[in-house]
């Protein structure tokens, strides 16, 4: 069983997704995009029609990202556990209402441009973590994800 | 009968002896039933004499036409058409019985001449192969497919900063001369580029969506009168506001010069998008018990359909006034009633930002090469602010509407109006960040009137 957050958990969805017609029929989506949990950063690439990599990035790396995603350990914990029991996010905790609820902003970015890339490929960034559904997660202890 | 004892005249002669014909050969063409005009007309059209050997060889024995009936001639006779044409048609194959039956159809004999290709011989002009374009170009796909990016190769990627040419002749195309002028008004890149365009066109191609099948429409249950006036009411301004939109910006692309294929491909799909909006926000207001709502005052669109040059209508419709739209989007999506409108919104989010994407990269790429327009720029945004303001303080009616919609009901209006200016804030402070990052700083010079969202 993954465990959230880890590039093995990332790299399952990614393997979803990828393997789902419904998510190239969202369109391309190219980001780079990046999830921040705690301490614990990853990276997605996506690239044309699928997510090309994961990989696990350090502080310096978000300058080069398009956006990163982030919020504290118990709020991903609650959207991650929300879509698994919705089958997808229920409207309080997709990530447009997450992005509206945190003042600094859900998406985050250097750059105020590639941060809109949030907005043109949210519903693929959607999909992709409603695919986690489909998947049994366990959590990893905040002392892991703050370490 | 076949053309068997017709003399060669001196202009066939002439021609195949130019084009390497043996008399004999043309002699046995003669006597097959072509006519004097029209071997000269294959030999112009490059038929070597080896393969006008190869196809009589290929006729059968006494294939030469036979002699046409007594009642066949009677009735060219009467129709008008010469015993030669029928003659060869029955050289040709063709049956009396058929020949006579498109007669009495009223087949006249040119008509028949055309059809048996034996009218004039056609002039040929082969030298459009030569013309001087780049040749040998192999485009090659991408993980994208075969996209815009991917064919600006060689000289066909090469965007002028000026384009000097009025008519409509694609980029790295030959002119030709004479070809008169299409209007068109804009010949600077500056005017109307964004580095992103080719790339924003492609993704809204690939990511575009069909509201009248994808949005779960059945979804939608009766609502509570105020908040179903409330909904209806904001997709009235919606709508209104994108119809507004595909109208200014389709205005603006007969204006932009074929250099710029990119930038008008772009538009177009803006006004698809624009149209598209306005189709899923009329189709909401009309599809569960309610209607239409009250008119926008409109003084914002006036700042945009006023606008005289693109750079100001761009930077005030997408990147001022879709901003705002844009935390509409957001907003709408967020307090969405039932899956269609949480679908309605979240679409039409990506379909916008796509908007501001071009409207911040074409603001950024001309500020780089014409910095001197910054103090211009600035003003047309004191002129678009300006009639935001207006509308604000006219346009309660979807105001109101927003914050019914946000706080689920009319006896909640107080918080509702909260969330509409939380919405505004939001909207004012990714525009004021969108043209930092297009290096035009607006902080210290924002209308007093847009101020007060900030204070709250």
């Amino acid at each position: 069983m993954p465990t959230f957050p880890s590039v093995e958990w990332f790299d399952a969805i990614k393997d979803i997704v990828n393997a789902d017609p419904a998510f190239r029929q969202l369109g391309t989506v190219d980001a780079v995009i990046g999830i921040k949990v705690e301490h614990k950063i990853y990276e997605l690439t996506f690239e044309a029609f699928e997510c090309t990599a994961v990989r696990e990035a350090g502080e310096n790396d978000l300058r080069d990202m398009d956006f990163w995603l982030e919020q504290s350990y118990d709020q991903w914990k609650d959207m991650v556990t929300n879509i698994k029991e919705h089958g997808a996010a229920d409207l309080s905790h997709t990530l447009n209402t997450i992005d509206l609820n945190i003042p600094e902003g859900f998406a985050r970015s250097h750059d105020g441009y590639r941060r809109d890339a949030f907005y043109r490929f949210n519903q693929s960034i959607q999909d992709f973590f409603n695919a986690s559904s489909k998947i049994d997660t366990q959590f990893a202890s905040l002392e892991a994800v703050s370490a | 009968m076949a053309n068997d004892t017709a003399t060669i005249n001196e202009a066939l002669r002439a021609k195949a002896q130019e084009k390497a014909w043996p008399v004999g050969l043309v002699q046995q063409a003669l006597a097959a039933g072509a006519t004097p005009e029209q071997i000269i007309g294959y030999m112009e059209q490059g038929v070597t004499a080896e393969q006008a050997r190869q196809f009589l060889a290929s006729q059968p024995p006494g294939a030469a036409a036979p002699e046409p009936s007594e009642a066949l001639q009677a009735k060219a006779e009467a129709a008008g058409w010469p015993l030669d044409l029928i003659r060869r048609a029955l050289a040709m194959g063709g049956a009396e019985e058929d020949l006579i039956r498109y007669m009495d159809m009223g087949v006249t004999a040119e008509q028949a001449e055309q059809f048996m290709g034996g009218g004039q011989p056609q002039e040929l002009d082969l030298s459009w192969m030569y013309v001087p374009t780049e040749w040998n170009t192999r485009a090659r796909p991408t993980k994208h497919g075969l996209t815009l990016q991917a064919i600006n190769v060689g000289k066909y990627g090469e965007v002028p900063d000026v384009w000097e040419f009025q008519t409509e002749m694609p980029r790295g195309a030959v002119p030709i001369a004479g070809t008169e002028g299409m209007g068109y008004s804009i010949f600077h890149k500056q005017e109307v580029w964004s580095d992103a365009c080719a790339a924003l066109y492609e993704e809204a191609i690939q990511r575009r969506w069909r509201p009248a099948t994808d949005v779960p429409w059945t979804s939608i249950e009766p609502l509570p009168d105020d908040l179903e006036r409330a909904i209806c009411q904001v997709s009235t301004h919606l709508s209104e506001k994108a119809q507004v939109e595909a109208d200014i910006i389709g205005r603006w692309e007969p204006e932009i010069s074929y250099g710029y294929h990119e930038v008008k491909l772009y538009l177009a799909t803006v006004v698809f998008e624009d149209a598209r909006a306005v189709e899923v926000f009329r189709k909401r207001a009309l599809s569960n018990g309610g209607g239409l709502g009250l008119q926008a005052p409109g003084w914002s669109y006036r700042s945009v359909i006023d606008s005289r040059n693109f750079t100001e209508m761009s930077t005030i419709q997408f990147v001022l006034q879709d901003s705002l739209t844009l935390a509409q989007y957001q907003y709408g999506e967020k307090y969405a009633q039932n899956a269609a409108e949480r679908y309605i919104f979240a679409r039409a989010m990506q379909d916008k930002a796509r908007h501001i994407a071009y409207g911040i990269t074409h603001l950024k790429y001309a500020l780089l090469h014409r910095p001197e327009r910054r103090e211009e720029i600035q003003r047309y945004l004191d002129k678009g602010e300006g009639m935001l303001v207006m509308d604000d303080k006219r346009d309660r009616a979807t105001r109101e509407a927003f914050a019914i919609y946000f706080a689920g009901g009319k006896e909640r209006i107080a918080d509702g109006l909260k969330l509409e200016r939380a919405m505004r804030r939001r909207g004012l402070q990714q525009y004021l960040e969108r043209l930092k990052w297009a290096t035009l700083g607006r902080d210290a010079r924002l209308h007093p009137g847009l101020r007060p969202a900030f204070e709250e």
